[in-house]
């Protein structure tokens, strides 16, 4: 496979405060990715990295081929990262639809399609982002980075707070997209063996430094090491 | 008597008509992206002395002038932004106010050196000019054509905010300028359009008011604090509470200086306070 995403050696944070340090992972072309830790490891840190939302202090990131450092935000997106911030971020003053219509870039991922996956959102396309269930609002942040067409989908906690209903539902159009491939994967993800069981591969952040990789499936099957790594003590 | 209110009343609406289109780009740049942008009126005063200067030196006809001054003002406010402005968004309100003060008395010191302190002449064409005779009342046939002019440029407003894509962008932008720009919108250009499209109409405004406002050197410093008050009266919201506003202020302060001559500009500022009072948000917040 070829190699889609290198982050290397990243030392990064908020104005001179570091939070994420030497961080190297690389990612192939849809491959899939869980990104574990527990609270304020620096996970999300690591994905608004890669959108440019913070400072970068060292280090390098490449994208298809392209210094993705050198790109503004919106440029990001535009090169092919969709991103499902953890904040969901919906716009008030937009409806469903336009959440939808305002960011869509040409590629097989139509409203059309989108409306196949999540009826719900079809039925509400004209109600506006302050008017959502949470769940909506997840699948909503969900759809609008697939319309952008990206390579590579950038997921935050898409299960948090969810009731455990909507979280199999989304579980089942998340498997989905990675058995689809064509688009590689980041999740990030408090119950860590949801997202282990989605992915491929694995690594674990602990204030701020990777301290653990292996393929998803191994550490799912270790599970002293995996609650030595995750669980809250 | 009765005919006496209603021509007062047409003429406040036609002056809240004006104000609005003047004003509607304030309430995107101080409403919507938190820029206290006091030279705003700059943008229509430019717009104004385009008209004079065309009609006067080159002979133009008055509506020719209307969309030069449209362009003229847009650049002006995107030559502004790109240079000025946008270093200054994340600066404190304090900082933005003497700055863009500053742009004001500049702008008088510049209109004054160039065009002279004295008011300019407007050449309107016969069929602008004049009365008609509706159901017993004299309406101004230039007032019409205001307020028909800007109903109509209300409506196309309206359309690309509400229904274009461009629209959509903007109202993201304003929402959540992070999660725009994360999802590839370009908020610096979406923001740079809004502010050409908001002075752009300034100056539509500053020449179609040429008739009705005046032109000197001091219109920026003259209207800045009606333009603040249709922002503020009316909240960011949308475009209808700005007209809403805009037309509140026109009818009282045309009706305040015609009935109660005595006490002048009175009226509307203690309209302001009242309504400000009542509705601390404007009269139309908008969405959160
Ligand atoms: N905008 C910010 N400015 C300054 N510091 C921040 C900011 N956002 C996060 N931090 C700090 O960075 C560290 C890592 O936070 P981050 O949000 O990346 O953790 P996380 O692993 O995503 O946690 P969670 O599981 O709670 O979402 C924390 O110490 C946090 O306080
Ligand atoms: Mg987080």
């Amino acid at each position: 496979m070829r190699e889609l995403l290198a982050v290397d050696n990243v030392t990064a944070g908020y104005g001179a405060a570091v939070v994420l340090e030497d961080v190297t992972l690389s990612l192939a072309e849809g491959d899939s990715l869980a990104l574990l830790g527990r609270n304020g490891v620096g996970k999300t840190t690591l994905l608004v990295t890669l959108m440019g939302l913070t400072r970068l202090h060292r280090g390098s990131l490449q994208f298809a081929g392209a210094n993705l450092a050198a790109l503004s935000t919106y440029a990001r997106a535009r090169a092919g990262i969709g991103w499902v911030p953890q904040e969901r971020y919906m716009w008030p003053s937009l409806t469903i639809e336009e959440h939808l219509t305002s960011v869509a870039r040409p590629g097989r991922w139509t409203l059309a399609k989108i409306y196949e996956i999540f009826p719900r959102l079809e039925e509400r396309r004209g109600n506006f982002g302050n008017q959502l269930s949470g769940g909506e609002q997840q699948m909503l942040a969900i759809a609008r980075a697939l319309v952008v067409n990206p390579r590579l989908l950038l997921l935050d906690e898409p299960m948090e707070g969810l009731a455990p209903i909507i979280v199999q539902d989304l579980m089942k159009v998340i498997r989905g997209l990675v058995a689809e491939g064509g688009m590689a994967m980041v999740i990030v993800e408090q119950h860590a063996k949801l997202a282990l069981s989605l992915t491929r591969n694995a690594i674990v952040l602990d204030r701020g430094r990777i301290v653990h990789r292996s393929p998803s499936e191994a550490l799912l099957e270790d599970p002293q090491t995996l609650h030595r790594l995750v669980a809250v003590a | 008597m009765i005919a006496n209110v209603i021509g007062v009343l047409f003429d406040g609406v036609a002056y809240g008509s004006l104000l609005f289109i003047i004003a509607v780009g304030l309430a995107v740049t101080l409403g919507l992206m938190n820029f206290v942008n006091l030279a705003h009126g700059v943008f229509a005063m430019v717009g104004g002395y385009v008209c004079v200067v065309l009609m006067t030196r080159a002979g133009v006809p008055f509506l020719a002038t209307l969309p030069v001054a449209f362009v003229a003002a847009a650049i002006v406010g995107l030559v502004l932004e790109r240079t000025l402005y946008q270093h200054l968004y994340r600066a404190s309100p304090l900082d933005q106010v003497l700055f863009t003060i500053g742009v004001v008395y500049m702008s008088i010191a510049g209109a004054t050196y160039v065009f002279g302190s004295s008011q300019q002449p407007v050449f309107l064409p016969s069929y602008l000019r004049g009365q008609v005779h509706v159901l017993g009342v004299d309406l101004g046939v230039y007032r019409l054509f205001l307020v028909a002019v800007v109903a109509l440029l209300t409506y196309a407003l309206h359309l690309l905010l509400e229904r274009t894509r461009f629209g959509s962008q903007v109202r993201a932008s304003v929402d959540n300028p992070v999660a725009a720009a994360g999802l590839g919108i370009n908020v610096n250009r979406v923001f740079a359009l809004t502010f050409a499209l908001g002075s752009g109409l300034a100056g539509l405004g500053g020449g179609l008011g040429i008739d009705v406002l005046g032109l000197d050197p001091t219109f920026p410093l003259k209207y800045m604090v009606y333009f603040l008050l249709v922002v503020a009266v009316g909240g960011s919201g949308t475009i209808k509470g700005p007209l809403v506003a805009a037309v509140i202020l026109g009818v009282f302060d045309v009706s305040g200086k015609y009935f109660v001559p005595q006490i002048g500009g009175f009226v509307i500022y203690a309209l302001m306070v009242l309504l400000l009072i009542v509705f601390p948000a404007g009269l139309y917040g908008r969405r959160t």
